[in-house]
């Protein structure tokens, strides 16, 4: 009974699904074949295929790039994350003012400070190391919100029960609040992680050359000035398509863990 | 077991829960409180658990008063006695079995395959061994609460400690819960225990406390404290509690 209900909206029906799919993909083509046809733009594609090296070394070093960032931001995340609730005054105080501080200001506008002010008179000169940590310092904000959030989100009993049966501190954290947390707060990750990626692409401001940086150099010596942008948004989305993807898996498999 | 209190006093802000709670007991083996909610039990009952602090006053057990000195001495001391709660707290990302034996191997040193025949020995003996390898979320309330229980005496506590085990229960599973703890009882396991099952209180107590306006009202063995002589307060909480029973 309960899983027809569920099926209902063309759960099973696999043509139903095809159409739709199909037809949602017609619209929009349609609709960008009207806004290019009303430009009247020429599109020079042969240009896109000269530079092709160009695009895919942006695209490595986009990949790279925020793959660095991920695995310090996760560090960030959790130091940060945590200490917003330590005892010690400084740490948590230090923690609270790095969370909302980032997460209070354009991604654009603290690439212009660290590069141009904190870099700079720290010496920095490898613009993809400037790139990491300036991912990094961003999306750790974010995902030390996140793990705050998952903490909480385990209930005082459990620590109780913890601490009733003889735990550390250390311990109930090791083995009763992570595992739990990480379970919950994978599907968040993986959506960060995909924000990151785009995000990254902001880089091209200070002149990383990464994957979009690699379409704005193509303008500026070829003069062209959208198909550029087409393999741009096709090789974002190759990256964010999957992880949504797992996101929802990810998700999923967690409500029925519940 | 021996139990005794001196003056122990334990406020929450403004309210004085328990106010110079004194009391000394020779020999209980199963130890009962009852009385009004709100009334203090589980805050008694926390302090003796060692997971709350008094603000005066001591509790002495076999003659060793507790050490509320240091968070250290107190795991020390939790780690010889076990506390099941009011809500089943399985850890819910742990199957029955490896909640019980994760503090057998992490907070007492036993090795893996060990703590796991242990474990099994004490599902089977309580006919959980089907439950085994299931998480909390498959399994029953009675069949949590159980598994609880296990978890607390797999450790071979010098006593065990319940809060109001059966009250989240649905009733159809009250008496599995109770079963096992009469069970555990007569077995010689040494019991503190809250409760508002009367019938179980009377059978299964040695020993009552009724607790409630900063302190302990009325004490006795249960045909006493059951008995028509006891305290006013007493037989009007007695009253409405048997009501319907
Ligand atoms: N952590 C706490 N903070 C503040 N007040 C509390 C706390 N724990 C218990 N109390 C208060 O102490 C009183 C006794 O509570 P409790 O020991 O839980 O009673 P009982 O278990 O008999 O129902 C209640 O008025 C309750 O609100
Ligand atoms: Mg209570």
């Amino acid at each position: 009974m309960n899983s027809y209900l569920h099926d209902l909206p063309g759960g099973t029906n696999r043509k139903a699904h095809l159409i739709s799919g199909v037809f949602v993909a017609l619209l929009l083509a349609g609709v960008f074949w009207f806004g290019f046809s009303r430009l009247g733009y020429r599109f020079a594609w042969s240009t896109i295929y000269e530079y092709r090296l160009n695009f895919l070394r942006g695209y490595g070093i986009t990949l790279l790039l925020s793959l660095f960032a991920l695995i310090l931001s996760l560090l960030l995340g959790v130091l940060f994350g945590l200490g917003q609730k330590s005892r010690f005054l400084p740490y948590r105080y230090f923690s609270l003012f790095y969370v909302e501080l980032i997460r209070g200001t354009p991604l654009l506008v603290q690439i212009l400070i660290f590069f141009y002010v904190i870099a700079n008179a720290a010496g920095l000169n490898n613009r993809f190391v400037v790139g990491v940590l300036i991912m990094a310092l961003f999306a750790g904000a974010y995902i030390a919100e996140i793990i705050r959030g998952g903490v909480e989100s385990i209930g005082e009993s459990q620590r109780e029960t913890a601490r009733s049966l003889g735990f550390s501190p250390v311990q109930t954290y090791r083995y009763v609040i992570f595992p739990q947390v990480l379970t919950r707060i994978l599907p968040s990750l993986a959506g960060q992680l995909a924000s990151l990626i785009k995000d990254s692409s902001l880089l091209s401001v200070i002149a990383i050359k990464e994957f979009t940086m690699a379409a704005r150099e193509m303008n500026a010596n070829t003069f062209s000035t959208l198909e550029a942008y087409v393999p741009l948004a096709v090789g974002y989305l190759l990256l964010t398509l999957p992880i949504s993807r797992l996101t929802r898996l990810l998700e999923r498999k967690f409500s029925y863990e519940t | 077991m021996k139990l005794e209190l001196r003056n122990l006093t334990k406020t929450y802000g403004p309210l004085t829960v328990l106010d110079r709670v004194s009391l000394s007991l020779e020999e209980v083996h199963s130890l009962v409180f009852i009385g009004p909610s709100g009334g203090g039990k589980t805050t008694l009952l926390r302090l003796i658990a060692g997971l709350e602090t008094p603000d005066d006053g001591e509790i002495i057990i076999n003659d060793h008063p507790v050490e509320f000195g240091s968070e250290e001495t107190l795991r020390e001391y939790r780690k010889r006695i076990g506390m099941v709660f009011q809500a089943y707290n399985l850890f819910p990302h742990l199957t029955a079995l490896e909640n019980i034996t994760l503090p057998l191997v992490k907070v007492h040193g036993y090795a893996p395959e060990r703590a796991r025949e242990e474990a099994l020995i004490l599902l089977e003996r309580f006919h959980l061994a089907d439950q085994a390898v299931k998480k909390p979320a498959q399994l029953s309330g009675g069949q949590k609460q159980r598994i609880a229980i296990c978890r607390a005496v797999a450790i071979r506590p010098e006593f065990l400690l319940l809060d109001e085990p059966t009250s989240a229960l649905d009733p159809e599973y009250t008496s599995e819960v109770l079963d096992l703890i009469g069970e555990l009882r007569s077995e010689g396991m040494r019991l503190i225990l809250v409760t508002h099952e009367m019938g179980f209180a009377r059978q299964a107590a040695d020993y009552l406390l009724f607790v409630g306006d900063g302190g302990i009202i009325s004490q006795g063995r249960p045909e006493i404290l059951f008995g028509k002589t006891g305290d006013e307060r007493v037989s009007r909480f007695l009253n409405k509690v048997l009501k319907y029973n």
